[in-house]
């Protein structure tokens, strides 16, 4: 039974008013909550119990698939593996996410580990958000992890978000491309206070004209710190882009290190980045608009973190 | 309407040897002017002449040194931006922002304090943006020189300023594109009465102007009608170089 709590947090990480339309599985304080599968696409706990299964079946079009998870029992560290299976020419949105709701003094916990297996010609698109409430003053830890393996022709699109709340995050995204596919990685992470987080990215374009773009937005406010890497590596001809901003705010600090690994002679491999305050021309274009300074800010990191 | 009174504005000197021990360099010195109500000002000069500088201390981008700007009666001269432009002052950019993330729409929503649709596609009809995908276009290094010129002078117009500053709008536009800006600019002027001030060495702002403003050393040399700067203005475009020859025995001029 979900309590307005958890509502509140399904509607943060996974914009759910209850419970969602079609295929569902809703994993509360390391329990099962909810689940209900569709024709076209099957959850399964996994041999061990430790996770799911999700099988799309090929060429299942316009369905989508939330999987979220609540946490709000005090000194629960909670660890998942779930994997997805997606089908040849599927075309689907998986919504995934985890909300921690603290209210105690002990430190809470998830670690997602989430496997992808992108068939043949299959699109996915997968949004994933991370956020912590609560006015518990124990520490929220958040792990994620995605590994994802494409097939030839394969198309993902995965939107990684953490806006806030999360004392703790270690982040792990690993990637192999097939021919012809490509992947679409937008991770935007805020922290503030003392919190800190960690990104680490390998992703292998292994087939030729594969393609990947990773955006990376990152906003460091307060005392909290960020490091974010990523290893790019090119077995084929292929093509490949590292675009990682920050914005540092008070006494924020910020490590970027992107790293391009051409093992192939018809690679093409590029790389932006940045890390700096908020820029003043944009600050006083916001303020001749009619916004104070305060407002300016905010409405420039709301938007580089759309 | 729009009055400066001594306004000055120095910053620390780079290179103090120019100014004899001076620790400042004076970029606008001593200037008094009034812009009335709805005329069309074009403020031209050489470079470095302090020009935009000018323009932004009246927008608060730059804060004054001395003097006051009196605006309908009261002085705003030390107002942050966001005051002066409630109060109907705004500003477009030489050389516009560019944001991550932030939208034609988003700009044009905060300028005109409403995402209205209607209210929005009114906007873009009058500065001539004829597709509406324009509007979701982000405003980053993608843009081209003339796209994003068109948002600045849009989200200028979509404030309904009763004073507008346009800061050299042509940079960045075709040859083509100009007489229209031109005539958008004087359109806005007269159907809303606005105080346009223009900065620009572009002929066509000059000629469209009521009033001109040579600025020169930072202070103002000339005001009046195109004909009669055309004398100061011909000088400046036949030399550049007088400043450093003036005075000197072995210079030679080949005019």
């Amino acid at each position: 039974m979900l309590n307005a709590i958890d509502k509140k947090v399904l509607k943060e990480v996974a914009d759910l008013k209850g419970i969602p339309k079609g295929a569902y599985n809703i994993r509360k304080n390391g329990k099962l909550e909810g689940r209900e599968v569709s024709a076209n696409i099957n959850i399964e706990t996994n041999e061990k119990g430790d996770g799911i299964v999700i099988d799309i079946q090929p060429g299942t079009k316009d369905e989508s698939v939330h999987i979220p998870v609540i946490l709000s029992q005090a000194g629960l560290h909670d660890v998942v593996y779930n994997t997805f299976i997606v089908g040849e020419g599927a075309d689907v949105t998986i919504v995934a996410g985890c909300g921690i709701h603290c209210s105690g003094n002990e430190s809470e916990g998830h670690s997602g580990i989430h496997e992808f297996h992108i068939k043949a010609g299959a699109r996915v698109k997968y949004v994933e958000k991370h956020i912590a409430i609560g006015e518990g003053r124990g520490k929220r830890i958040l792990n994620p992890t995605t590994k994802v393996f494409m097939e030839e022709n394969a198309q993902a699109q995965m939107e990684l978000t953490q806006l806030g709340g999360v004392d703790e995050a270690r982040r792990v995204n690993e990637a192999t491309i097939g021919a012809g596919s490509v992947l679409l990685i937008t991770e935007r992470v805020m922290t503030e206070k003392e919190q800190s987080a960690e990104s680490r990215n390998d992703i292998t374009l292994a087939g030729t004209d594969s393609r990947t773009n990773i955006v990376s937005r990152s906003v460091i406010k307060e005392n909290s710190s960020q490091d974010f890497y990523v290893n790019l590596t090119a077995e084929a001809r292929c093509y490949g882009h590292i675009e990682c901003d920050a914005i540092i705010m008070d006494n924020g600090i910020n490590q970027t290190i992107p790293a391009l690994k051409a093992l192939h002679s018809d690679a093409e491999l590029t790389h932006e980045a940045s890390i700096g305050k908020i820029a003043n021309d944009q600050l006083m274009k916001l303020m001749t608009l009619g916004l104070n300074y305060d407002a300016a800010v905010d409405r420039i990191i709301q938007g580089f973190l759309a | 309407m729009l009055q400066l009174q001594n306004v000055t504005f120095t910053v620390p000197a780079s290179d103090t040897s120019e100014e004899k021990f001076s620790t400042k360099q004076t970029i606008i010195n001593d200037v008094s002017f009034t812009f009335e109500q709805g005329g069309f000002y074009a403020v031209t000069g050489p470079n470095g002449s302090g020009k935009t500088t000018l323009a932004k201390l009246i927008m608060g981008i730059n804060p004054l040194t001395k003097g006051k700007i009196i605006f309908n009666g009261k002085d705003i001269g030390r107002l942050p931006i966001n005051e002066r432009s409630d109060a109907g002052i705004v500003y477009g950019f030489q050389h516009p922002a560019r944001f991550k993330g932030t939208t034609f729409r988003d700009l044009l929503s905060i300028a005109l304090g409403s995402d209205d649709e209607e209210k929005l596609v009114n906007i873009i009809s009058r500065v001539g943006v004829c597709s509406m995908d324009f509007l979701d276009k982000p405003v980053d290094s993608k843009l081209s020189g003339g796209e994003i010129k068109k948002i600045e002078l849009a989200t200028v117009i979509a404030r309904n300023p009763k004073v507008a500053i346009y800061d050299e709008p042509d940079t960045g536009i075709d040859l083509w594109t100009i007489g229209p800006m031109v005539n958008l600019l004087k359109r806005e002027q007269e159907e809303n009465n606005t105080t346009t001030i223009v900065v620009s060495h572009n002929k066509a702002f000059l000629e469209a102007a009521d009033t001109l403003l040579l600025i020169k050393k930072g202070k103002i040399a000339y005001t009046g009608d195109l004909t009669g700067a055309m004398p100061m203005l011909e000088d400046l475009s036949v030399c550049t170089f007088d400043e450093f020859c003036q005075g000197e025995d072995d210079a030679q001029c080949y005019r």
